[in-house]
Formats: structure tokens, sequence, C-alpha cells
């Protein structure tokens, strides 16, 4: 009976010593390891807005809304904050080499108005130049003609559009081939509209 | 002679999950006792039938808090037995690892609140701060306290760094002298042993009746542990002992507890030292049709998950058992005979976990509508005239 005794004493004197386990959080900040897996958070600058982190998120956290009727159409990458679980399927499905969105070590993600719990980046849409359909995010097109590399000179939507983003393309080829009654030819087109003018009759 | 009814929760301060005890006393002996569960149905099975197989192991996890590895596992186990294929060797320790440190922060958190149920709060709160360590541990392996989305069909998600190994030693090590004080404590209080031995006897006869799992069947003597009997992970590459009690009282629950802890440890940190090099995931792509099943070793019992797949990237039909549900009958044999100020450990003995349990509710309608299928297409037709009525169409 004695002997557990003290050794329990002892063990509430080095407890005494040391002071309370618990550290003072409101007043010292809480620095978790750098592993930890905290909040996602977009990469304006890596993020091509193909929505495969929209795709495979298990909780539906993440969501996009397509704004095409002003002049900059554009594309809002939503992360609700409040419904994300923090698993990182998001960073691990990211086709942007993991970068485009990443998980941080933010934890803290209270709020008082649940309409704050988002995070939004804007990623500059390209339409289709005859029926106005959204074809993918500018980075996208661009991602994808970097990717595939030469055969991308086998899309014209896909090499007209690198083309204007460096500035390179020449107008005078453009209005040759137009006037030459093939002008659907060279536009920026989704793929229905690419399929009507390549391969219909009329 | 009269008896008297106690009837405990549904929803009751004391309870972590709601659960709803009616006990049957004569004077202060429990003669009966029923259990109510179904207070807490998520309707999980189903959630998991509308992902895909590699979102439903998010799913799976969330079942239960505490066992956020052994249902992935068993999970991960079932979908992989519908291929059928085996995950490379690294992901196989590394998903032993985390299971393991389940099951070492499980049965802290269980001591602890045991110690709390028996007016033990040093205890409690000692055991806690221990399992804090073990939580920095997995939080530095898997990057999350808990819910360590680790596991995917095939393999696993994230690649333990060998950087990290050597601090993960260190706080593992550094648990292990505390917890030899925190075993003495427990096995020399003269009170701990009068207030526990010979309380709630499950016999080992019962346990076999009963379909007992996991740490209850192991105190009752019976030697059953998925671990050892169909070996999964890298469990058949290391050395550990499984933990057999003869008399099956909640005293000898406890013991088994503990010193699984130790096993544990042992089997986590030489994983950790001997971890293979190679690959950790399968990229596994689609899943064909079949059926499949797997079990893990949860702290608890054994659990089981059982999927179908008929071919598309989501499961047919998904099914859990957890182990809880086939302890919680035991009750019945534990707790009648005993006084109701035991009933609480002996029921706490088991460690039940009813969200792991839940899957079903079966509810009394009685005096409540039924719905038959010719009031659904009512209710149907009617939600079509209401939206008719907002758009304005007459």
């Amino acid at each position: 009976m004695k002997l557990p005794k003290i050794r329990e004493l002892l063990e509430a004197i080095k407890a005494l010593i040391v002071g309370p386990y618990t550290s003072k959080f409101p007043y010292k900040p809480h620095i978790p390891h750098p592993n930890f897996r905290g909040q996602p958070i977009y990469n304006p600058d890596k993020c091509v807005g193909c929505l495969a982190c929209e795709e495979v998120c298990p909780s539906e956290a993440i969501g996009h809304e397509d704004i095409t009727d002003d002049s900059e159409p554009r594309r809002l990458m939503i992360h609700y904050t409040d419904t994300c679980i923090f698993c990182g399927s998001c960073e691990a499905a990211c086709i942007a080499d993991n970068e485009g969105i990443k998980q941080s070590n933010d934890w803290e993600l209270s709020f008082f108005d649940r309409k704050e719990a988002q995070e939004t980046i804007e990623k500059e849409l390209q339409l289709c130049e005859i029926c106005g359909e959204v074809i993918a995010c500018k980075d996208h097109l661009k991602w994808i003609s970097e990717k595939i590399g030469e055969l991308a000179y086998s899309s014209p939507s896909l090499y007209f559009s690198r083309l204007k983003s460096l500035g390179i393309i020449d107008e005078n080829i453009i209005s040759a081939v137009r006037d030459s009654g093939r002008s659907d030819r060279v536009k920026i087109l989704c793929a229905r509209c690419r399929r009507e003018t390549t391969l219909t009759t009329r | 002679m009269p008896k008297s009814v106690i009837p405990i929760g549904p929803y009751h301060p004391l309870q972590e999950e709601p659960e709803f005890f009616t006990l049957t006393v004569d004077g202060e002996t429990v003669v009966d006792i029923d259990v109510q569960v179904g207070y807490n149905h998520r309707g999980i099975e189903k959630l998991s039938e509308r992902r895909t197989f590699d979102q439903s192991t998010f799913v799976i996890e969330r079942i239960c808090g505490i066992c956020s590895t052994s249902h992935p596992f068993a999970y991960t186990r079932a979908v992989e037995d519908i291929i059928p294929v085996e995950v490379p060797e690294r992901a196989k320790y590394i998903r032993t690892i985390i299971a393991e440190g389940e099951r070492i922060h499980s049965h802290l958190l269980w001591l602890g609140l045991a110690g709390h149920f028996l007016g033990y709060n040093t205890l409690y709160m000692w055991v806690w701060k221990l399992r804090e360590e073990i939580l920095d541990v997995m939080e530095i392996l898997s990057g999350n306290r808990n819910n360590y989305a680790m596991f995917k069909p095939g393999g696993v998600r994230r690649d333990i760094k060998s950087e990290d190994i050597p601090l993960v030693i260190k706080k593992i090590d550094s648990i292990v002298p505390t917890l030899d004080r925190l075993k003495k404590a427990i096995l020399d209080d003269p009170v701990l042993h009068a207030r526990l031995k010979g309380i709630g006897i499950l016999t080992r006869e019962d346990a076999i009746d009963y379909g007992a799992l996991g740490p209850t069947s192991r105190a009752s003597g019976v030697a059953k542990d998925v671990r050892k009997d169909a070996p999964y992970g890298a469990y058949d590459k290391v050395e550990w002992d499984m933990i057999v009690t003869e008399t099956g009282d909640v005293f000898e629950k406890v013991i088994v507890r503990v010193l699984e802890v130790y096993e544990s440890i042992k089997i986590m940190k030489t994983c950790l030292l001997n971890l293979p090099e190679g690959e950790i995931d399968l990229n596994i792509k689609d899943i064909p049709p079949g059926e499949g099943i797997g079990s893990a070793e949860a702290p608890r019992g054994e659990t089981f998950h059982y999927v179908r797949s008929d071919g598309t990237n989501r499961p047919a039909r998904h099914k859990v058992r957890a182990p809880t549900f086939m302890n919680l009958p035991t009750f019945k044999v534990t707790v009648i005979g005993e006084t109701i100020s035991d009933a609480t450990i002996i029921l706490a003995a088991i460690d039940p976990c009813y969200c792991c349990t839940e899957r079903m509710a079966v509810r009394n309608t009685k005096g409540k509508k039924i719905y038959h299928g010719q009031d659904l297409i009512r209710l149907s037709q009617e939600k079509t005239e209401h939206i008719k009525r907002k758009m304005g169409i007459k």
C-alpha cells in the first residue's frame, strides 16, 4: 500500500516542478508539426482550373462557378472550408504537379458567419467563338498543349489559344484562311462546334 | 418481491453516445438488463454505396473516431479481395504501423475512461496525457491526430518519411516508462483489486457462446485474434504475443488492454525499424464485378466488411459488422447478479462503441403514420403540384 503511494507522490512532485502539460493556447500560438495536414489552399499561379479536385472530393467541399455573361469570362474555384475533411484527395489528384491546391499547416478555421467559410480563386475561361460554350480555362488549354507537345498542332483550338496567349499570332495568315471560305477552321471552338465545322457537309 | 426499473439514457450527460439501458433491479442487485441501440443511425452503408471505391474510404473512416483505421483496413482488404491483389510490402508495413498506433491510443483512451468511471480521475488525466504523445506520433506519421486518411484500395496514400522515424521511435520510447509506472499503479492498488476483481465475470463458455471478440474474449481465455488466426498486413512478419488471461472479470480486461499496449509498441517499433523499400500503392484502376470480404482486428475485436461490386466504380453493397455488435449481448451474463454501482464499469469493460455498431434502426411505428406505396405516389404527385404552383404553372 505504501510503496505505490510513494511512487505516485514522486510523480506528483515531478508534475509540480515541470508544470502543466497543457499549453496556454490562445495566448501562445500552437505550431503543429510540419507533416500536419491542414486546410487546403489554392495556388492561383499553378492551378489550371481543370476541376479534377472537385471530381475526387469525397465531401463535395470543392465547387466551381462559371461567369460567362460579362466581358471577362472567368471560373471561380470555390473551396468550402466548413465541409472540407482535410483528406488530401484534391492535392493527390491535382494535375498541376500536385501544386495547384496544397494542404497547408493552417488549422485555425473558426469563423462567425458561415458564408465566410469559403476560399475562392479566379481563372480566366476560354469560350467557344461560335456558340459561347465554355471550353476550359485558358491555363488548362495551355497545360494540355504543353503536355502533348507538337501534337497540339493537330487541334486548332489548342494551338490558337497557345499562340494567342504568347501574343505571336499572325493576323495576316488568319485573314488569308478566312477569306478562302473556311473561317471557322481558324477559331477557338468547343468540341461540338469543331465537329460540326470539320465533319458536316454543310 | 416488487422490482424497480432504472432507465438510463438514451441521451444522458454521462454517456458519450446515445444508448438506452433498462436495468431491472431488486434492491441493489441487477436482475435483468435490456439494451436498446439505434439512436445513432447515420446511413453509412448507403452513403458508401453512393461514393466511388476510393472516396468510400473516407466515409468508412468516419464510422468511428477511434477505430478510424480498423474500418478502412477491413474495407480496403475487402475491395482487394474482389480483384484479388496483394498490396506491396511497404504498404503492408505502413498499414500495420498506423493500425497499432490506433490500438495504443484506443486502449489508453479506454483506460482513462475506466479510471473516470471508478472515481480515479488522476488516472484519467494521467493516461490521457500519455495518449497525447501517441496522437503526436500519429500526426507526424500521417498528418493528422485522428482520421488518418492513409488507406486506399491497393495501398496507402502517403509514405512514411525516413527522416521522421528517429523522432517517432523516440516519442514511442518515451511513453514506456510512464506506462510502466501506470501498470504498477494499477496492479499494486489494493482498492482497484477490491473493486474490479471478481465482478462482471464472462466465463470461457459464455464468451464462446456469445461469440465475444477482441480483448473481451481474450480476457476470458478464448485465444481469438485475427492478427494471429488469419495474419494480414505485416503481423506474420513481426514477433509478438497474444495476451490471454483466464478469469474474464473486469480486472483481467484492464490487464489485457494494458499489456496489449506493450505488444503494440513492440510491433510498431519493429515495423518502423524494418520498413522495406519499394512501392506503396498499386494504383488500382478498375474493380471487376464480384464479392469480397475483409476483416481487421480493431482495438475492440474483429471488424468485418463485405463489399460487392457490379463492375462500376461504386460498391453495389457494403456491409459493416463492428466488434461491439458481438460484445454487446454479453451484458446479459456479466451484469445480472451484480450491483447497480458495478454495472457502469461492467458495461464500460467491453469498450462499447455504439456508433460503430449502429447500422440499422428499427422503430416501433405504433400510433404513427405508416406510408404505403399509394401514399408515396400521392406525396410525389403533391410535390409536383407544389413545384408547379411555385413556378406559376397552372
